[in-house]
């Protein structure tokens, strides 16, 4: 696990700050005004101008005292303080968008699987199927056209088009825990908590869109392998109804890898949505680190991948812990 | 020498039940109705991209004529209030893009290089991962163990920063976009290839063939690998609905070597910025990317269930 991290920090380190020429790691430390001979005394005074190795170790240093640098994206905040700032967006996008994910896919495997081969398996298998082959960005567009440009148009209730709230709501509630969902209902503001969920629904919905197709396929399969268990048949020769059997008895099993499933895309999600979050203007961590690249902020990009790779490497252990508790047949 | 024949034999009995497999799954597949439009969809794209420039003479098509831009022509669809219409006299089907040309005809251009990028991209992460998913698995002890940290690392890496990072250090080109989505996809292949490699590695034809003094090298090209390959060829059919739909991510969110580029996540981008007045140029690309993507993948699925005998019906 530590050797995961390890080696994500020293490639994304390689790559953020062994090309200069793409992304300067000392923008953030001059200004335009500056002559050549001031700016090659503060590459100097910086220890850009060290083997990359030394800079490693120095880098290795600052992170170790909790100095992740300045990001030059936000104009040379520190770069850990814009990170947290944006973290809680993407928290409460992928909340929702995971919440979603589950509250289709789950049922779609159910019906599936419990009518095996029939019209409304292959309408599933097809729902299914198109969610993983939907570009994201397409879809994203199409909701906003429809929900947001159409809806407006034909005079219908519409959904904002992008942002977290609405421009006269945006500082009626204090931020307590920086999602704005919660926040309303802390403050009690129910008109806020709507309007942060209007805004949510279409981003969160175009994410679950995408993976709640193999969700649906992991409900199916595993409830299909459940269903020819002897327990099963047992339940069944006792004479217990169909319904019992299948929600008491089959669906509590089938669930289990439909649950680590989830915590995957859970995790997955967490690391933030680029391209989600980019179309709907949504400020989390996953946009900003769109606009990272494109402005070669190297020391957002790596606290960001590796906070990104350190939710993943967790959420495979909770995972790995999960399956023990939900299956006490598993012994490590 | 007298084993010679026999050996011969078997091989072809063993050719036999194979191909005799094949057709089963065939059947299997033929009974599927999902599966079989697919192969059909596959089929008719792939020959639509050998035959593109036929279709569309690219000469003509790439004529740009800023007059003619984000303009509408066919009646039949009313986008809205918004919407310009085209000059007299020009019928584009699909309306124009930015830079006035026909985007039916452009996305015909396109597809071409979607597919064969695809293609590429998923042949060349699997035979990569094959090897040294291969090599790991018989050599066992340090080499599996350094090999499965690396890929450890590259999983837990966000996939699409790594590429956006790459494509941003090395400059945009077409091959450059190519070898940013392979550095996500090859470690999938290798742990896939590694996994069955083991499996098989126990069997006891392989002992057999170890105690006839089979070179190692031939035990695992010509006898575990072809015993390993459905399970790999299942992933790699489904992968290339991915791999399209990434390498025209990374088109759309900006990293294309040219704007003009008939690509169609690049044909989608230009239409970012128009989205209200000309949103055929995101509808219609990014409609293509998904029924090429979804075809790949009906047919993977299909593939998968056939060759799966658990989720055999």
């Amino acid at each position: 696990m530590i050797f995961v991290l390890f080696g994500v920090s020293l490639i994304v380190f390689y790559l953020a700050r062994g090309f200069p020429a793409a992304f300067s790691p000392w923008a953030q430390y001059i200004t335009y005004r500056m002559t050549p001979a001031q700016i090659q005394t503060i590459i100097h005074r910086h220890g850009f101008d060290q083997p990359l190795y030394v800079q490693y170790w120095y880098w290795l240093q600052d992170v170790f005292h909790g100095d992740w640098g300045y990001s030059n994206w936000a104009n040379g905040l520190p770069t850990f303080e814009v990170f947290a700032s944006r973290f809680p967006f993407t928290v409460e996008l992928t909340v929702v968008a995971t919440i979603l994910t589950m509250a289709i896919g789950i049922p779609l495997g159910i019906l599936s699987a419990l009518k095996n081969n029939t019209a409304a398996d292959h309408a599933a298998r097809i729902i299914a199927l198109t969610g993983y082959s939907t570009p994201v960005y397409w879809f994203a567009y199409i909701l906003q056209l429809v929900f947001f440009y159409y809806f407006w148009l034909w005079g219908l209730p519409y959904l904002p088009s992008g942002g977290v709230i609405s421009q006269g709501l945006a500082s009626a509630v204090p931020s307590v825990t920086g999602l704005p969902i919660l926040d309303g209902l802390i403050a009690g503001n129910l008109a806020y908590t709507a309007d942060a969920f209007a805004h949510v629904i279409l981003p969160a919905f175009n994410l679950s869109f995408i993976s709640l197709g193999y969700l649906a396929r992991i409900v199916r399969a595993s409830m299909l392998e459940v269903l020819r268990q002897d327990y099963i048949i047992m339940a069944r020769s006792k004479g217990l109804p169909e319904r019992v059997v299948m929600y008491r008895h089959a669906l509590r099993n089938a669930l289990i890898p439909a649950m680590t499933l989830t915590g995957l895309f859970f995790a997955g999600l967490l690391g933030g949505a680029i391209i989600t979050e980019t179309v709907f203007s949504w400020p989390g961590v996953g946009g900003v680190s769109l606009r990272a690249v494109f402005q070669g902020d190297s020391n957002f990009l790596i606290l960001y991948s590796l906070v990104t790779a350190l939710i993943i490497v967790i959420s495979n252990l909770v995972v790995d812990v999960m399956y023990v508790f939900l299956d006490p047949r598993i012994k490590y | 020498m007298t084993s010679r024949p026999d050996r011969k034999d078997s091989r072809e009995s063993e050719t036999g039940a194979r191909i005799a497999e094949l057709k089963y799954a065939l059947h299997l597949m033929r009974q599927n109705p999902l599966v079989l439009s697919g192969l059909v969809l596959v089929v008719f794209f792939i020959l639509l991209s050998v035959t593109a420039t036929w279709i569309v003479n690219p000469d003509e098509a790439y004529v740009l004529e800023f007059a003619r831009s984000y303009c509408w022509s066919n009646r039949a669809i009313s986008w809205g209030p918004q919407g310009a219409a085209c000059p007299q006299g020009v019928t584009y089907v699909l309306g124009s893009d930015g830079f006035g040309r026909d985007l039916l005809k452009m996305m015909i251009l396109a597809i071409p290089l979607d597919i064969s990028i695809a293609l590429v991209i998923v042949a060349a992460a699997t035979a990569f991962g094959v090897v040294i998913g291969a090599i790991a698995a018989w050599m066992g002890g340090k080499f599996d163990e350094a090999i499965l940290r690396i890929t450890d690392i590259f999983f837990a890496f966000p996939g699409l920063v790594l590429a956006l990072v790459f494509a941003a250090l090395f400059g945009r080109t077409i091959e450059n976009l190519a070898i940013a989505v392979l550095l996500v996809w090859w470690p999938t292949y290798v742990r896939l290839t590694r996994g069955q490699v083991l499996v098989e590695k126990e069997k006891t034809y392989v002992e057999a063939l170890r105690s006839l003094g089979v070179s190692p090298v031939r035990i695992v090209l010509f006898h575990i690998i072809p015993n390993a390959i459905y399970p790999i060829l299942v992933n790699m059919t489904l992968d290339i609905g991915g791999v399209i739909l990434t390498f025209s991510a990374l088109m759309f969110l900006g990293f294309s070597p040219s704007p003009a580029l008939p690509e169609l996540g690049n044909l989608a981008a230009d239409g970012i910025g128009h989205v209200f007045t000309a949103p055929w140029l995101i509808i219609f690309p990014g409609l293509t990317i998904l029924i090429i993507a979804l075809a790949f993948n009906l047919v993977g699925d299909g593939l998968r269930d056939v060759l799966d005998p658990r989720l055999r019906r």
